[in-house]
């Protein structure tokens, strides 16, 4: 029984992909995760952000290591709640996009037409609309209060890449024979979606959903910098906000600012590590041409 | 060359983008919960301007064309668009829209035309060099840089030149587009100080897309390193200066100026947070100043400001590509 299982973990440990950067990537991202998670079950958010628990404008010291910000509260202690928080808005934008995306991608792809016409001339409108000013348009109507507000309007158009490159891949896979030979046998579209073409798109609609959860990530730093950003909580965006309103940088308060915006590199970083390590296992070719 | 088809079907698509923008750009405020109006009512009431009262209602409803039913408003919006007038400015009020964005577009144009020309044609020289000289230290040294930099916000980059170069060395100034007391005239001494003001904000978009194109055309320009015309002239025994010039460059360079226009609506994105950043009074400013003071008329104006400009120079650069590129013919099979 014992040795049954031990040889089951060996074979899925040797099914998965040898890369450095995708598992770098990956363990970057878990270590970020436990850490604040397990911090912020320590200290609630609502004591990292109430005002005036630390002295003010205190540069680095062993007791603040980031120091503090106008407000009295401590840099390095809004980090993880940071952390945690922009993960999630991008989680769920990824989520929303990838499967939307795939979706419509689906459907224009396979069933071609008129439905192919509309859903492409959706996909390409919302490619090529600059969307950040759509953005922050929509976040200055809606007064954004929670973090799944920033989600969702983040979500509006982050479905347009994945859609693309999915209605491509249809497009180039649905000519093949295996799909011929299971329209012959008589199995419904559903069928072929899902049993034959699902399997070959699995690794696209990864690579998918870690390009938008980057996008997401960066977009929520930018929307949030204008104040538009989920007002009772912190995201990095949010901090970012904070710190230019109380006009940190000419004031030389440089630990509040570039906090937020190292945690913000270092984020982008893994996502960036885990999305090329996982192009170069689904497209080998790419390790030779350099990327 | 051009096919006819090809034109008439890409200014449909145009036609219907923009359709799709204007009237998203109504939709919006429209949707969204909560009466415009009534939250600058009870902001005015908070400072004590006015006694919100009925009639102000609706004088401001009638006057920002938010009256009547959903159909009548919509054929009105599109009728003052027509005549290109954008409504009034809430937060500045007898100012109209189109004028503020008027005195606000030149510094836009100006800081991003340089900024974006420049980072194109040195960036893609650059990228040309790196991809060419490969295993060359230089290359080494270069090709990961400009991929850092391609990655980086310019937002980002614009604060660290804030602290670096403004804060720290106090080379240049920390935000504004002209110094205390300078009027716009043409002398020397005005070009020097807006130059010396633009220099930041300039070089933040200007960084970022210098790593862009580098990281593109580097990719573009090992891939022509393969292909059979090179092999060619490199066994007619051509100078290998001559071949990157005039083989490799000029092939690389045709999916640069398609590269361009897709990413004409980041550049833009990335150039309004970095004037935000800067102070610079163009745009970018002028949205985070109608954000802030929640001014919706100029937020929506300035909204299909952006994305009329950007849609229109798509469609000029993908009309004036088949001119360049006698390959490309589009509507035929």
């Amino acid at each position: 029984m014992k040795a049954a299982s031990l040889s089951t973990v060996k074979t899925i440990a040797s099914r998965l992909p040898r890369n450095l950067k995708l598992w770098t990537g990956i363990i970057m991202f878990l270590g970020t995760c436990i850490i604040s998670f397990a911090y912020l079950s320590l200290v609630p958010p609502h004591r990292i952000v109430r005002p005036g628990l630390a002295p003010p404008n205190k540069p680095p010291s062993p007791s603040h290591p980031l120091g503090t910000d106008s407000l009295g509260r401590d840099v390095l202690a809004q980090l993880p709640l940071c952390a945690m928080n922009s993960l999630q808005i991008g989680l769920i934008v990824a989520l929303i996009g990838t499967v939307i995306g795939a979706i419509i991608g689906f459907c224009a792809g396979y069933n071609g037409g008129v439905i192919d016409l509309v859903l492409r001339g959706a996909t390409d409108t919302f490619i090529t609309i600059p969307m950040l000013p759509i953005l922050i348009t929509l976040a200055s109507f809606m007064r954004v209060v929670h973090i799944w507000m920033t989600a969702l309007i983040l979500a509006i158009p982050s479905w347009a890449w994945p859609a693309r490159q999915i209605r491509a891949q249809v497009l180039s896979l649905k000519e093949r024979e295996f799909i011929y030979m299971s329209r012959l046998s008589g199995m419904s579209s559903a069928e072929i979606i899902f049993k034959d073409l699902m399997p070959h798109m699995l690794q696209y609609m990864g690579a998918n959903f870690i390009f938008a959860f980057i996008w997401a990530i960066l977009a929520e730093a930018g929307i949030s910098m204008l104040g538009l950003g989920p007002q009772h909580t912190m995201t990095i965006g949010m901090m970012i906000y904070w710190a230019m309103s109380y006009v940190a940088l000419v004031r030389g308060l440089w630990w509040w600012i570039f906090s937020p915006i190292l945690l913000l590199i270092w984020i982008i970083a893994f996502l960036y590590l885990t999305h090329t390590g996982l192009d170069e296992v689904i497209n080998p070719r790419l390790r030779r041409q350099g990327g | 060359m051009l096919s006819w088809q090809y034109v008439v079907k890409r200014m449909i698509s145009y036609g219907v983008v923009m359709w799709l923008a204007v009237t998203i750009n109504f939709m919006i405020p429209r949707l969204a919960p909560g009466n415009p109006i009534q939250t600058i009512m009870s902001r005015f009431m908070a400072y004590g301007v006015v006694q919100g009262n009925q009639e102000i209602v609706e004088e401001y409803a009638r006057r920002f064309g938010l009256d009547g039913d959903l159909f009548t408003q919509y054929i009105s919006y599109l009728r003052e668009l027509f005549s290109g007038r954008l409504g009034m400015s809430i937060t500045s009020f007898p100012t109209s829209v189109e004028e503020l964005i008027v005195r606000a577009l030149p510094w836009t144009m100006f800081l991003l035309s340089i900024a974006t020309l420049v980072g194109w044609i040195v960036g893609n020289l650059l990228g040309a060099i790196v991809g060419w000289s490969r295993s060359s230290k230089i290359a080494a040294i270069i090709g990961p840089i400009a991929w850092i930099l391609s990655q980086i916000p310019y937002y980002i980059m614009a604060l660290v030149l804030i602290f670096v170069f403004a804060y720290s060395l106090e080379i240049f100034p920390l935000g504004g587009a002209l110094s205390r007391g300078m009027t716009p005239n043409l002398s020397w001494e005005f070009v020097y100080d807006a130059l010396w003001h633009a220099a930041l904000p300039m070089l933040s978009i200007l960084i970022g897309s210098i790593g862009w194109s580098v990281v593109s055309m580097r990719a573009l320009i090992s891939n022509v390193l393969g292909e059979d015309y090179i092999m060619m002239a490199k066994a007619k025994g051509l100078k290998s200066s001559y071949i990157m010039t005039r083989y490799a460059l000029k092939n690389a360079l045709l999916p640069q100026v398609t590269a361009l226009a897709l990413s004409l609506g980041n550049i833009l994105s990335g150039a309004i947070l970095a004037e935000i950043v800067f102070a610079y009074p163009g745009l970018g400013w002028l949205l985070w100043t109608s954000v802030t003071g929640l001014d919706y008329p100029m937020i929506q104006g300035i909204l299909l400001l952006i994305i009329f400009s950007v849609c229109t120079a798509a469609l000029l650069i993908d009309l004036l590509y088949p001119l360049i590129d006698p390959r490309i013919r589009y509507g035929r099979r």
